[in-house]
């Protein structure tokens, strides 16, 4: 069970290389983080997984098949674009989706029922989806992607547009999913998120994989390393060599120090520079260390 | 589940969700109504013309009294005659009177009869008929012959009528049939092939499409949307001459003739070939576009040969011999739809032509469903401008 492998793929649109030899893997039961800037990919590559694109090259494979159209069935999809009917009820529209997917009527009503609940809107079941607001529109969203229990399930920014109470119901949900066994693909430009939830991480840009690998490994391969200083009174003139300094304030200095530097020198140059109340070295954070990646 | 199980699955949502609308249902109703409420009315009404009307006859004394109840004999179902003496009236009272209206005619003389402006044909021809036959009575009992052996004489022949065409269709209801088919085989297709575009672009413009596509196919899609909304206008127009023909029936008004019924088979395989030609072909153009703002102008050269076809029909459907351009485009799928059932029910399509243009409608069908599908692989997913011709070319070759 080798779960989702996107591998080499390459769509080109007109003038444009939107994947250039993109890889993606997601084992099965992984949470898997898709990130990357705008315009780097991770649509379309989420589009060619659907097979809504067709892709100029590389291969997909789920547990080391290709994705055939009745695999296809069994993915959850939850578009960037939010689309739903507006003209139907909540409860209608997830089963309909239900239905799509292969389950019987009397399965797709109950199952519809189910996660209309668990989405919090046990209430709107009847309501038009037109009556919903955004943001209950995107909790339908989830429920349809949800509704056939898939094994693979690929979230386009589910985070987007969420208020806080929602964005914890998500996540919760991913987490479900993920202990029951499923693999879950999603992107997000809320890194914080991101770092909380994923496993593991798959940066891209330009159509191509920069980085991969959990959000604990993409920071230690981190070039740098931050040096922060909190100094009992004014700050000593004191600078690490190779380093650049980032912040500065009455008590604390922060430096950006190549990751090859010997920690337990710079602690004991910064003790003979001065006091200090506390220091610490440590890899970036995630969103610098994807800041990074996307630049190199 | 397979893709017939899907198609309907797509077909029945297009069929609950469609039916629901507001306009829908306003539209349906208004023209139930119209169909049930026209008959009523028409019950309701005082059926003035064709009961008896009272007239007043003058007499002068000359004239024979015996030829009142020849004139109330021969005029009892068309007119209520109250007979007035004029034997005293001078003329000019005899003109006021009739300029009056108080005396519709005056018989001043076997031979003579006075009107205010215009000749009543109707009761002029009663009593004519009246006149003669006294004067025939007259003349008889001269000539020695009794009055039995006069009314003998008299008495109408028993005429048969031999028709060469016994078992044919009157002419006046074959040219309802056609009417009637036309009408539905323009209306029906351009008003749900423009639902069926309308479908189209909103799934695309609200991008629910890529989670449809995420299941199913394109062609599985397009198929259940032709189908659904097919049948929602079958649906309707069942409603709607279920309606009229349960108020014609319930009135007892007009008798539906027994032979129109001859004609419901080639009606509704017209009407199911057009709205399926028609929705397949309006969903393939809204699959070029992303808003509704573009819908009409790409979907402007599909009423061009509708309108032709509604032209040479109304032709067809009234004159006095087969028109050539519609037996030609009887055969031209767009044109077949509405062409057919008004030359069938006219009797100019012959079997052969029955079987080609309906073979043709289905084979054009067919490819039209294949262009769609595939055209709808590449033109789903595109937002934005809407896709040229040029180019709607190109993904069709590919």
């Amino acid at each position: 069970m080798t779960g989702l492998e996107v591998s080499g793929l390459m769509k080109r649109f007109g003038d444009v290389q939107a994947l250039d030899g993109l890889s993606l893997a997601a084992p099965v039961g992984q949470l898997v983080g898709f990130l990357g800037p705008n315009g780097a990919g991770k649509s379309t590559t989420m589009r060619s997984i659907l097979g809504l694109l067709a892709v100029d090259g590389g291969s997909i494979t789920w547990n080391g098949e290709p994705i055939t159209a009745a695999a296809r069935r069994n993915i959850g999809y939850m578009p960037q674009d939010r689309g739903l009917y507006q003209r139907m009820k909540v409860g209608e529209h997830i089963a309909y989706i239900g239905r799509l997917a292969g389950l019987s009527p009397s399965e797709a009503t109950a199952r519809a029922a189910r996660w209309a609940a668990r989405v919090g809107l046990e209430d709107r079941h009847d309501d038009l989806i037109q009556d919903l607001s955004t943001g209950n529109q995107q909790r339908v969203q989830l429920a349809v992607a949800m509704v056939h229990d898939p094994p693979l399930l690929i979230l386009d920014e589910p985070f987007a547009g969420l208020d806080p109470v929602a964005v914890a119901m998500l996540s919760d949900v991913m987490t479900e999913q993920v202990e029951q066994g499923a693999t879950v693909v999603f992107s997000s430009h809320q890194l914080d998120l991101v770092e909380d939830l994923a496993e593991n991480l798959t940066i891209v840009a330009n159509g191509a994989t920069r980085a991969t690998g959990s959000s604990a490994e993409l920071r230690r391969r981190s070039p740098i390393r931050l040096l922060r200083v909190e100094w009992v009174g004014e700050p000593p003139a004191w600078e690490p060599p190779q380093s650049s300094r980032l912040d500065s304030r009455p008590d604390v200095s922060l430096f950006s120090v190549p990751a090859a530097s010997d920690s337990s020198a710079l602690m004991a140059s910064a003790a003979a520079a001065g006091s200090f109340v506390s220091i610490s070295y440590e890899p970036p954070p995630l969103e610098d260390v994807f800041l990074g990646i996307v630049a190199s | 589940m397979n893709e017939r199980a899907l198609v309907k699955q797509v077909a029945m949502r297009e069929i609950v969700t469609r039916s629901r609308t507001k306009a829908f249902r306003i539209i349906t109703a208004v023209l139930l109504a119209l169909a049930v409420v026209g008959p009523i009315a028409a019950a309701l009404w005082p059926e003035s013309d064709d009961e008896a009307r009272d007239v007043t006859i003058g007499l002068v004394a000359s004239v024979d009294s015996e030829l009142e109840e020849l004139i109330a004999a021969i005029g009892e179902d068309i007119v209520k005659i109250e007979f007035v003496d004029t034997s005293e009236f001078s003329l000019d009272e005899i003109d006021t009177g009739l300029t009056s209206g108080d005396l519709d005619v005056v018989i001043e003389s076997a031979d003579r009869l006075a009107w205010k402006r215009t000749v009543d044909d109707q009761l002029a021809t009663v009593i004519g008929l009246a006149l003669q036959q006294q004067a025939a009575f007259e003349l008889a009992g001269s000539l020695g012959l009794s009055e039995a052996e006069t009314a003998d004489l008299l008495a109408p022949i028993d005429i048969t009528q031999r028709r060469v065409d016994a078992g044919g269709v009157d002419d006046g209801i074959r040219q309802a049939v056609a009417w009637l088919g036309l009408m539905l085989a323009f209306m029906l297709p351009q008003f749900f092939g423009q639902l069926t575009m309308l479908s189209v672009i909103e799934e695309k413009g609200s991008r629910v499409i890529e989670v449809l596509l995420s299941h199913v196919r394109p062609q599985t899609l397009l198929l259940g949307k032709v189908a659904g909304l097919s049948v929602l206008a079958l649906g309707q127009v069942v409603v709607l001459l279920g309606g009229l023909t349960a108020a014609l029936l319930v009135t007892d008004r007009v008798t539906i003739p027994r032979e129109v019924w001859q004609f419901v088979p080639i009606l509704t395989v017209s009407l199911i070939g057009g709205l399926v030609f028609y929705n397949t072909l309006f969903a393939l153009l809204g699959s070029l576009v992303s808003r509704q703002e573009d819908a009409s102008q790409v979907a402007l050269p599909v009423f061009f040969p509708m309108m032709a076809g509604l032209f040479i029909g109304q032709f067809a459907a009234v004159g006095d011999s087969d028109v050539f351009a519609a037996k030609v485009l009887t055969f031209f799928p767009l044109t077949t739809p509405m062409l057919l059932p008004v030359r069938v029910a006219r009797g100019y399509a012959a079997a052969w032509e029955v079987a080609v243009a309906l073979a043709l409608l289905l084979l054009g069908t067919w490819l039209l469903v294949r262009l769609a599908a595939r055209l709808y692989n590449f033109t789903l997913l595109q937002a934005g401008s809407r896709v040229s011709w040029k180019q709607a070319a190109t993904y069709m070759r590919k």
